[in-house]
C-alpha cells in the first residue's frame, strides 16, 4: 500500500514537472524516489557488511597478537582450500593480509549479490508488476528510471566500500591498503551492477534476472577459484583475469596496492551499462530481449492438480538450484582431495574444519556436505516462500475461492520443497562423494556420503517450517525475516568460530548440530530438529487457516 | 416471504485494525435473481465479497451463503460458487489456458467444451503467457473460467474493468444467459448502465453501510424524473405545481424535475400549455448515486427499505 502510494506521488510530481522532455527527464526525482523506498534495505546491508570488518580485525588481532604469530601463520596460510574458497593468500604476515584472507571474498560476493537483488528488485521486478509502466506514462525519460536505479546502487556500493575502509583505518590498518580494500569491494559490485543491468534487459521476470545474474557470479567465483588453486607462488593462473571477482582480488590491498584493476572494473561497469542502455532503447517496456515463448493451451491431468501446478510453477528454480547444487558438490569433492594431498599436519586454519573430531579430512568433508545442505535449504526456503508470494500478489484469492481448504493448499506447496530437498541432499552427497572418490581412489563411498548428506534433512525441514511459520504469523515481513533467519544461521554455522562466538551457539545451529561424517551418528539433534520443525509447521498451518488472507 | 435467499448478509462488520471497512452492511440476494452491488471506491464491496468467499473473517454481524457459513463451510460452498475479481492476477509464466484449467479444476467443474466455447466468445488466445496479457485480457481469463462454470451462484466483483465496449456487451449477454438459466448473480459494479440493464435488485452501499436496496423498478419510482418539453404557453405557471422543482427555460425549452407522486399533477398542468416534443428521462442509477454520495444527508429511504 505504502509503495503504491509513493508511486502515485512520484508520478504526480512527474506530471507536474514542466521541464523539457529528454530521455533523462526525472532522473533526480527518481533517485530520491528509489532511495526513499530502499533506504532501510540499504542500511541493513551497510551495517552488516561494514560491521563485519572491525569484528574480524579484532578477533584476528587477538588470534595472532604478535608479528611472530603472524609470520608463523603466513607459512601455513596458503592451502588449496583457502585458495579455492576465500582466495589466494598474500601478505599473510600482516593484519590487513589476514583480514583479506578471512573476509575479502565474503564481503565482495555478498555485496555483489546485494546489488544484484536490489537492482533487480527496483528494475525488472517493478517493470514486471507494471509500476514502471505507470511511471513511464508520465514525463519520465526512457532511460531515467534505469539510470537512477543503477546510480543509486552504484553510490550504495561506494558508500559500503568507504565505510569498510574507514572502519579498517579506525582499527589501525594502513590507510592506503584500507581504502583500496574498500574500493575493491565497491569495484566488484559496480561490475555486477553492469551485469544485472544487462540481464535486466534480457530477462522478462525478476526471478529469471536474479537467477541469470547469480549464475554469472557463480561462474566468476569458480573461474577465480580455479585460478587461485592453480597459482604459482602468490600469482594466480591467468584465467583470474576472466573474472570480475578476480580483478578485485588483483588490487592486492595491503600488499602491492594496485589501483588500476579498480579502474578496469569501473571501465567495464560503464561499458556494460552503456550496452544495457542500448538494449533498453531497442525493446518494449515490459518485454525482455529474450523472446517469451508461446505456451501450451491447457494443462494435462497432472498439471491441473495442486502438486502438478506447484511443480510447474517451481520448475525453473528446481532445475536451476539442482544444477547449482550438483556443481558445487562436485567442486567441493574436488577441493577436498587437493587438501588431502597437501595438508599433513595440524594448522590453525584447518582447526576450524577439523573441529573436535580431530580428523581433518572428515571434518573438512563434513563442512563441505554441510555447506551443500545449506544451499539445499536456501532452495527449499525459496520454493516454500511461494506461499507468501501467492498471497501478496493476490493469486491466492482465485485459488482459495475454489473448493480447496487452506491447509491442503499450503501443504501441497510445502511437500514439493520438502521432498525435492531430500532428493537434492542425497544427490549432492552422492556427487560430492563420487568426485572425492574419483580423485583419491577411495571408491565406493558415494552411498555413505549420500546417506550422511540426508542427515541434514531435518535441518532443511526446519527452514521450511520457519518459512511457513513466518508467513502465517508475520505475512508482511515474512520473506525478509525468513532470509534473515537463514542468513544468521549460515553465518553462525560457517563463520561463527571466526567471530569468537560462544561454542554452545556455534556448535548448535540447525546445521552444526548434525554429527560429523564418520562420527557416531547422534540421533538426538535430528529428533529435536524434527520436533521443532513439526511444532512450527503445525502452528503455522493452524494460524494460516485461521487468519484473513492478506492481499492487495 | 418464502423465497430463498442465496446471500443473506445482516449488520456485517469488518475492521482492519482501526479502519472500519464494513459498518453494519446488509445485503440480500434471492435465489435466481441478479443483484447489483453498487458503491464508490473504498465503500466495502470487495471486502464484503471476500468475507462471502471465506477469505476474510467478519468482525460482527452475520453472513449466510447458500444456507451455509462462508467461513466454516468454505470448501463445500465453493463447489457451488464461481468468482471473478476486478483485478485478476495470474501466474506470469503460465498461459491463460493453463490458468483457466487450474481455476476450473479447483472449483471442481472443469468442462473443456464450455471453456473452449467461452474462449471463442471472448476472443482470447489461451496459448499466450499471462505476463504478456493486457489488463483486459487478464480479466477475460477470469471471465472465461467463471462463465464456463455450472455454479449456482456467481460472484462478480467489478468484472468488466479493462474490457472494451464490445467485450462489455459480450459480458452482458453472458450474464443474461445465466439469469435465463435461473442462476443467482451478485454483480458488484460502478458501471450503472450495466447494472440497470442486468439487475433485478440493487443494493447501494457507502462507507461500509447499506444506504439503499430494493428492486430496481421500485427504486426508480422513488426518484425524480427529469422532463424536458417545448411549450406554447407560459412555463412560469408550472412553478405553482406542487412537486415540480428545478424549473428552467432556455431557448424555448423548459425542463424541470418532478417526483413520481406528483407526476399526474404535473402532466395535468402541462396539457393546457400546449406541450410539444416532451422528453421524460428516468432517473439513472448515476443520479441515484449522485444523490447519495454528493449530499451529506442520509437516505430517508433507508429504514423502510431494509428487509426483515
Ligand atoms: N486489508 C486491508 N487493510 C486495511 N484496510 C483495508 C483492507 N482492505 C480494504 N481496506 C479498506 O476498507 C475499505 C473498503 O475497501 P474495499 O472493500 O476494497 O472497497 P471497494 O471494493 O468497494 O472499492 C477501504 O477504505 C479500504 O481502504
Ligand atoms: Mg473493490
Amino acid at each position: 500500500m505504502v509503495s503504491e502510494t509513493s508511486v502515485r506521488i512520484a508520478a504526480a510530481q512527474l506530471v507536474g514537472n514542466r521541464s523539457r522532455y529528454t530521455t533523462l527527464s526525472g532522473f533526480w526525482m527518481l533517485v530520491w524516489f528509489i532511495v526513499r523506498r530502499n533506504w532501510l534495505r540499504m542500511l541493513v546491508w551497510l551495517v552488516v557488511l561494514a560491521g563485519m570488518i572491525p569484528l574480524v580485525i579484532d578477533s584476528q588481532r587477538e588470534l595472532f597478537p604478535t608479528q611472530a604469530a603472524r609470520e608463523a601463520y603466513a607459512q601455513v596460510a596458503n592451502t588449496p582450500a583457502v585458495a579455492a574458497m576465500t582466495g589466494l593468500p598474500y601478505a599473510a604476515a600482516t593484519l590487513g593480509g589476514i583480514l583479506n584472507i578471512k573476509l575479502w571474498m565474503t564481503e565482495a560476493v555478498a555485496l555483489a549479490f546485494a546489488v544484484i537483488f536490489l537492482v533487480t528488485r527496483n528494475g525488472r521486478a517493478e517493470e514486471e508488476n507494471g509500476r514502471t509502466e505507470f511511471l513511464r506514462s508520465t514525463k519520465l525519460g526512457r532511460h531515467a528510471y534505469s539510470l537512477a536505479n543503477w546510480a543509486v546502487f552504484g553510490a550504495f556500493s561506494t558508500v559500503v566500500g568507504l565505510a569498510c575502509a574507514a572502519l579498517a583505518i579506525s582499527q589501525g590498518l594502513p590507510p592506503d591498503g584500507s581504502l583500496l580494500m574498500g574500493a575493491s569491494f565497491a569495484a566488484v559490485a559496480l561490475v555486477f551492477i553492469g551485469v544485472v543491468a544487462i540481464v535486466g534487459q534480457l530477462c522478462q521476470t525478476s526471478r529469471a534476472a536474479n537467477g541469470l545474474a547469480s549464475i554469472v557470479v557463480a561462474i566468476a567465483y569458480l573461474i577465480r577459484a580455479t585460478a587461485d588453486v592453480k597459482a604459482k607462488n602468490d600469482q594466480p593462473l591467468w584465467i583470474a583475469w576472466l573474472s570480475p571477482i578476480g580483478w578485485g582480488q588483483q588490487a592486492r590491498s595491503f600488499a602491492e596496492n594496485l589501483w588500476w584493476p579498480i579502474l578496469l572494473c569501473l571501465g567495464v561497469a560503464i561499458l556494460l551499462c552503456i550496452i544495457a542502455l542500448r538494449l533498453e532503447s531497442h525493446r518494449d517496456l515490459g518485454a525482455g530481449m529474450l523472446p517469451a515463448r508461446k505456451g501450451r493451451k491447457s494443462f494435462g491431468a497432472f498439471g491441473r492438480t495442486q502438486l502438478g501446478l506447484t511443480l510447474r510453477l517451481q520448475r525453473g528454480p528446481i532445475i536451476g538450484w539442482a544444477i547449482g547444487i550438483l556443481v558445487f558438490a562436485a567442486f567441493f569433492g574436488g577441493v577436498a582431495t587437493a587438501m588431502v594431498d597437501l595438508l599433513g599436519g595440524n594448522t590453525p586454519v584447518v582447526g576450524v574444519f577439523a573441529g573436535h573430531s580431530g580428523n581433518l579430512l572428515d571434518g573438512l568433508l563434513s563442512y563441505f556436505v554441510m555447506t551443500t545442505a545449506m544451499i539445499v535449504a536456501a532452495f527449499a526456503l525459496q520454493v516454500a516462500s511461494a506461499i507468501g508470494t501467492e498471497e501478496s500478489t493476490g493469486r491466492i484469492e482465485i485459488q482459495l475461492s475454489g473448493a480447496i481448504s487452506r491447509i491442503r493448499w499450503a501443504a501441497n506447496r510445502l511437500i514439493v520443497p520438502a521432498v525435492i530437498s531430500l532428493i537434492l541432499l542425497a544427490l549432492g552427497g552422492f556427487v560430492l562423494g563420487a568426485t572425492f572418490g574419483s580423485v583419491t581412489g577411495i571408491h565406493g563411498q558415494d552411498p555413505k556420503f549420500a546417506a550422511y548428506s540426508t542427515s541434514f534433512w531435518p535441518s532443511v525441514l526446519l527452514v521450511i517450517a520457519v518459512t511457513m511459520f513466518l508467513i502465517a504469523f508475520i505475512p508482511r515481513f515474512a520473506s525478509a525475516l525468513t532470509w534473515a533467519f537463514y542468513g544468521v544461521v549460515v553465518l553462525l554455522s560457517l563463520l561463527g568460530n571466526l567471530f569468537k562466538l560462544p561454542s554452545w551457539l556455534v556448535e548448535n545451529t540447525p546445521f552444526t548440530t548434525v554429527s560429523k561424517l564418520n562420527a557416531n551418528l547422534n540421533v538426538a539433534p535430528l529428533v529435536v530438529l524434527s520436533i521443532i520443525a513439526i511444532v512450527l509447521l503445525t502452528c503455522g498451518l493452524l494460524r494460516f487457516k485461521m487468519r484473513d488472507t492478506k492481499s492487495a | 416471504m418464502a423465497t430463498q435467499l442465496a446471500i443473506d448478509v445482516r449488520k456485517l462488520e469488518k475492521n482492519f485494525g482501526t479502519v472500519k471497512a464494513l459498518n453494519g452492511l446488509d445485503l440480500q440476494v434471492e435465489t435466481g435473481t441478479i443483484c447489483g452491488f453498487l458503491g464508490p471506491n473504498g465503500s466495502g464491496k470487495t471486502t464484503t465479497i471476500r468475507i462471502l468467499l471465506g477469505l476474510l473473517r467478519s468482525s460482527g454481524g452475520s453472513a449466510k451463503l447458500l444456507g451455509g457459513d462462508p467461513w466454516n463451510d468454505a470448501v463445500e460452498l465453493h463447489r457451488k460458487i464461481a468468482y471473478v475479481a476486478g483485478d485478476v492476477t495470474l501466474w506470469p509464466n503460465l498461459t491463460g489456458g493453463q490458468a483457466i484449467d487450474i481455476i476450473c479444476e479447483l472449483r471442481g467443474d472443469r468442462d473443456k467444451k464450455r471453456i473452449d466455447e467461452f474462449l471463442q466468445i471472448f476472443d482470447l488466445d489461451p496459448s499466450k503467457k499471462a505476463r504478456s496479457y493486457s489488463k483486459g485480457n487478464r480479466q477475460k481469463v477470469g471471465l472465461v473460467a467463471t462463465f464456463a462454470s455450472r455454479a449456482e451462484l456467481f460472484i462478480l466483483d467489478e468484472p468488466t474493468s479493462g474490457l472494451d465496449p464490445l467485450m462489455e456487451a459480450v459480458f452482458t449477454d453472458c450474464v443474461s444467459q445465466l439469469s435465463d438459466e435461473g442462476r443467482t448473480v451478485l454483480l458488484s459494479s460502478h458501471i450503472f448502465a450495466e447494472v440497470e440493464k442486468l439487475c433485478d435488485t440493487v443494493t447501494i452501499i457507502r462507507d461500509g453501510r447499506t444506504v439503499e436496496s430494493g428492486a430496481l423498478s421500485k427504486l426508480r419510482h422513488l426518484q425524480r424524473s427529469t422532463i424536458t418539453v417545448s411549450l406554447e404557453g407560459n412555463a412560469k405557471k408550472l412553478a405553482e405545481v406542487k412537486g415540480i422543482q428545478d424549473l428552467q427555460t432556455e431557448n424555448g425549452r423548459t425542463s424541470f424535475s418532478v417526483d413520481p407522486d406528483s407526476l399526474s399533477d404535473a402532466l395535468a398542468a402541462l396539457a393546457p400549455l400546449g406541450p410539444r416534443e416532451l422528453v421524460s428521462t428516468p432517473p439513472s442509477l448515476e443520479e441515484l448515486f449522485l444523490r447519495h454520495y454528493s449530499t451529506h444527508g442520509q437516505s430517508e429511504l433507508k429504514a423502510g427499505e431494509q428487509h426483515g
